[in-house]
């Protein structure tokens, strides 16, 4: 009885360690630019036209485009890992 | 230390559906584990998104929380492994606004020796096994997954099948071979099949005794133009009562010929569709079967794939028939022989 009462935790500890948000860019200017499309209907719309809009007002200098198999599966640890050597901030579509 | 109220403690942790649980202690785990023969560190998988691991004493405490026996555990066991296989895509349910829930169907000889009920009132409260097997395996998907509503779910109702979901045919009464034999398993095998649905939906018939007409009603049930059935490939369990099969039967059809006069029935044509519900254009065209979205008189089936329509023989005695609709991400039911 690890919590000193009389019954058991039900909870078991997770696995993997926490995951700390990376460090934010300052600016745009120059940047390449991640987006992630999860395939749900107008995602990429959304992104195209976010894509467009970031290059324009804050001067990105290249988009760099990754599809999800399916929104409702997890992006591959490849997938994720490839991205993150190639661009400097990611946006990834959520919901539909 | 002042007195602590453990059934009270457990409501505040968030370590139950909202009801009280039996306070998981180590006498009762250890009880609970003379249901199995496997180690309590066996590790099954880890319940996502949290990835919490289920390991063989883990699911044993969710199990008595739950309120099962100890010979209970074989079924609850081999229903997790179950749902944690890939195709099933747990993650995705796990944290999607839709409201479905594993749904479990048990076949074979466990199923009937630890009383697990296929018969009247099969769906709701009063039994057991059903309540508490379906319900140990929810236990698992809040506290090892952390898919509470407000947390890890975005669910906008959720469904009352998220309280438990698990029932068995009605063996006894049932015209048929089970599901499990129409799949190629033993009548000896010890089977679960998990489908991802949404309660059932009844469909009262007591009017007609021409299967022709009977099932014409249960297919427009089937094709509602709200469903996810109606505008992806899903999952859907059709649960006919003894008596409803029982027309079939005594006008000579078999149980494959109802599923396949199901799959045909079932569905609507592209000018329906177009009036409301959930259409869309670019959807049609990503289904998975062939259809031309700007054709009114193209009709779009319920049932994508044969597979995915679960025919079941459950329920009492009387003219009703369940149906339980699908859900729109990937998920591909899961079957599979447990052991006892």
């Amino acid at each position: 009885m690890a919590n000193g009462l009389q019954f058991i935790d039900p909870t078991e500890p997770r696995s993997g360690n926490p995951v700390n948000s990376a460090a934010r860019p300052a600016d745009l200017a120059g940047k390449v630019l991640g987006l992630l499309d999860n395939r749900k209907e107008q995602a990429d719309v959304i992104l195209r036209t976010l894509a467009d809009a970031l290059r324009e007002r804050y001067g990105v200098a290249r988009v760099v485009v990754r599809h999800k198999e399916h929104h409702s599966k997890l992006a591959p640890d490849a997938l994720l890992d490839e991205m993150a050597g190639e661009v400097d901030i990611a946006i990834a579509a959520l919901g539909g | 230390m002042d007195a602590v109220d453990e059934f009270e403690f457990f409501l505040e942790k968030d370590w139950s559906d909202g009801l009280p649980v039996v306070t998981p202690t180590e006498a009762r785990l250890v009880r609970m584990l003379s249901g199995t023969c496997r180690s309590p560190d066996e590790l099954i998988g880890t319940v996502p998104p949290v990835r919490g691991r289920a390991t063989v004493r883990s699911v044993a405490i969710h199990a008595l929380m739950a309120g099962c026996k100890p010979e209970y555990l074989p079924v609850v066991l081999g229903g997790i492994a179950l749902v944690l296989r890939d195709e099933f895509n747990l993650n995705g349910v796990q944290g999607t606004m839709h409201g479905v829930a594993p749904l479990m169907i048990v076949n074979g000889p466990y199923a009937r020796k630890i009383g697990l009920h296929g018969g009247n009132g099969c769906f709701g409260p009063g039994f057991r096994a059903n309540a508490s097997i379906g319900r140990a395996i929810r236990l698992m998907l809040f506290n090892l997954g952390g898919a509470m509503p407000g947390a890890g779910s975005a669910t906008i109702f959720a469904t009352p099948l998220r309280y438990t979901a698990c029932v068995t045919e009605n063996s006894e009464h049932s015209p048929w071979e089970s599901l499990s034999v129409s799949r190629g398993y033993s009548l000896e095998d010890d089977v679960i099949t998990c489908a991802m649905v949404e309660s059932p939906r009844l469909t009262f018939d007591d009017t007609n005794r021409d299967p022709q007409r009977l099932l014409t009603g249960i297919a427009d049930s089937m094709s509602a133009m709200g469903s996810w059935n109606m505008h992806t490939r899903a999952n859907m369990v059709v649960a006919m009562s003894p008596e409803h099969a029982t027309l079939c039967v005594r006008a000579g059809m078999a149980r494959a010929d109802v599923h396949r006069r199901l799959c045909e029935l079932a569905g609507r044509k592209v000018r329906d569709l177009k009036g409301g519900g959930n259409w869309r254009r670019e959807r049609a065209l990503a289904l998975p079967i062939k259809v031309d979205p700007d054709d009114d008189e193209c009709f779009i089936p319920a049932i994508k794939n044969p597979q995915d329509l679960h025919l079941i023989v459950a329920g009492g005695w009387g003219p009703c028939t369940a149906i339980c609709h699908g859900w729109a991400g990937v998920s591909r039911s899961v079957h599979g022989i447990y052991e006892v």
